[in-house]
């Protein structure tokens, strides 16, 4: 039997009741339902102040570089941030600024986001899917974009959300499993 | 009026989830008939039935089964729900519809929609580039055919009518209401002509659709209608049993396995999970689904939101088991039904009473 597969969540809000942390926990347990893993979420909000205030990674607190490693090392990334004006929040890309450059290489990363309306939809293919196709990461085909009216609260409600999340997530775990097989053997000298 | 609840079915034929085999058409036929005696003995207000051509609908045909239901009945409405005028002849669902009035001494209704099917149009020989067309063009000369006998008529979707003698008559005005899924141009249509308006919440938050109902009645206002006279109804899925825990576990299965027989992505049924399930109880989800106390609640939530006039609910969708389904419909019309009639009417009578101090 494989290892569990290692899942991250980065979840890109800034404060603490949150609809993109709702959604990202939503994809973990779907996930979670199919195959054995392991589940981190990175709120980045609780990095402040030392995330924020960090120029170089080696301003970064021991907890802020904690989280930049496990998004490096994750056998699959959940990218979730909220849509502030027009596109990921600030302190989302501040965050994956970190991020070693080809660390995410051979990382298969499923994009999802939140926005106040249907009008930021594309949030997912020309905000998130432009950056980590610079970090060379296996960006899942299906992306999930929420807009509120799909919740109540922190509920997710519309039935074709989840409908999205089962297919989003069929197709990345025999990616994800593929390719975390690679990396270990890669890792392990022979 | 007092508020209306009542009952809605397509005579699905899902694969049973434990045994994987769908009923055969003629039990569920059968089934639905003894559903809507229950639901009549039980006082619910309205049963009605979709009209489907697909093999896994045992319904194509709305007014034969609720002929049916007219004989084994006493006071409840039988309506289609919807019946797929677009594909069909308005002088001669207007001939149905009016023969099951006469038959059931005056509780047929239609419910007329474009349907969310399109297997019906090239089984009738019609083009789905007609779509719109079609609806418009038909739903007009249905609501002439309640007006006028003998009927002129011309259109561009059927031959025309020169004082067509349209028979039987019913005794009263056959209730027409226009069916509508969230598209602000069919509310505006509607309300331009004055139909009542059945609304499907199909799922997710029903307060989204209360930009719509608001629409409806602005639009019948500035059309020169009474906002007020005109019916709203809400459809939504739902189950109800003695406790919440009970309504899920029964239905879920059964919904899981219709909903992946009609809701498919790339060519597949995709599931609908049980959290996903769960979320359409919670308050703010649109199904009717829990324990009759919750049902209850929900509804007058709903009320107090778009002051409609009747609520249908598509219960047990995916063919929960018969047993199960008359337990959900007795508690429906014994539980429910006396709640919510007596709780909104008593918030009309104090609405009345404020606004006329």
């Amino acid at each position: 039997m494989s290892a569990p597969l290692r899942v991250v969540a980065v979840v890109g809000t800034t404060g603490p009741v949150s609809k993109t942390k709702a959604l990202a926990e939503l994809i973990i347990s779907t996930l979670a339902a199919r195959t054995e893993i392991s589940a981190e979420v990175i709120e980045i909000h609780t990095l402040n102040p030392a995330l924020g205030a960090a120029i170089e990674r080696g301003q970064l607190d021991d907890r802020a570089e904690a989280a930049v490693r496990a998004v490096e090392t994750a056998d699959l990334l959940i990218a979730a941030t909220p849509v502030f004006r027009g596109s990921y929040s600030g302190l989302f890309k501040h965050f994956f600024d970190f991020v070693d450059q080809y660390a995410l290489a051979e990382t298969p990363v499923l994009l999802a986001a939140t926005g106040g309306s249907d009008r930021h939809a594309l949030v997912i293919d020309q905000a998130l899917r432009p950056l980590f196709g610079f970090f060379q990461a296996w960006t899942a085909p299906m992306g999930v974009y929420l807009s509120s009216g799909d919740f109540a609260g922190t509920t997710v409600l519309n039935p074709e959300a989840y409908e999205r999340i089962e297919l989003a997530v069929d197709d990345v775990v025999p990616v994800a499993r593929l390719l975390a097989t690679a990396r270990r053997e890669a890792a392990t000298p022979a | 009026m007092a508020f209306e609840l009542g009952i809605l079915h397509f005579g699905e034929l899902a694969p049973d989830p434990h045994t994987g085999r769908p009923p055969t058409a003629g039990t569920r036929l059968r089934e639905l008939i003894e559903q809507a005696k229950v639901a009549d003995e039980v006082g619910l207000d309205v049963f009605s039935v979709g009209e489907h051509h697909r093999g896994d609908f045992a319904v194509s045909s709305p007014a034969v089964v609720l002929a049916a239901m007219a004989e084994n009945t006493r006071s409840i409405k039988l309506s289609s729900a919807v019946t797929v005028l677009s594909s069909d002849d308005p002088v001669r669902v207007f001939q149905q519809f009016s023969t099951l009035d006469l038959i059931s001494g005056g509780r047929a209704e239609i419910i007329a929609g474009r349907g969310s099917y399109i297997e019906s149009f090239p089984l009738f020989g019609y083009d789905l580039g007609d779509y719109d067309e079609l609806f418009s063009d038909k739903l007009g000369l249905l609501l002439k055919l309640r007006e006028e006998n003998p009927v002129t008529w011309q259109g561009t979707t059927r031959p025309a009518l020169r004082a067509a003698d349209v028979n039987p008559r019913p005794e009263r005005e056959l209730p027409v209401w226009v069916a509508v899924g969230g598209s602000p141009a069919s509310v505006v249509r509607a309300a331009q002509l004055n139909v009542p308006l059945a609304l499907a919440i199909i799922g997710g938050s029903y307060r989204q659709f209360a930009p719509f109902v608001d629409l409806y009645r602005e639009a019948a206002t500035k059309f020169g209608h009474d906002a007020g006279a005109l019916k709203v109804s809400v459809s939504s899925p739902g189950f109800v049993a003695a406790t919440h825990r009970e309504a899920i576990e029964i239905s879920h299965p059964y919904f899981e396995s219709g909903w992946m027989a009609n809701h498919h992505q790339r060519g597949r049924g995709v599931p609908m999970p049980l959290a996903a399930y769960e979320a359409q109880s919670t308050r703010a989800g649109a199904f009717f689904l829990g324990s009759p106390q919750e049902v209850a609640e929900k509804i007058i939530d709903q009320w107090e939101l778009f002051h409609h006039d009747r609520i249908t609910i598509q219960l047990g969708f995916g063919d929960v088991p018969q047993k199960q389904m008359l337990t959900a419909i007795e508690l429906l019309g014994t539980e429910v039904a006396p709640v919510v009639r007596k709780e909104i009417t008593s918030r009309q009578e104090s609405a009345a009473k404020a606004g006329s101090r």
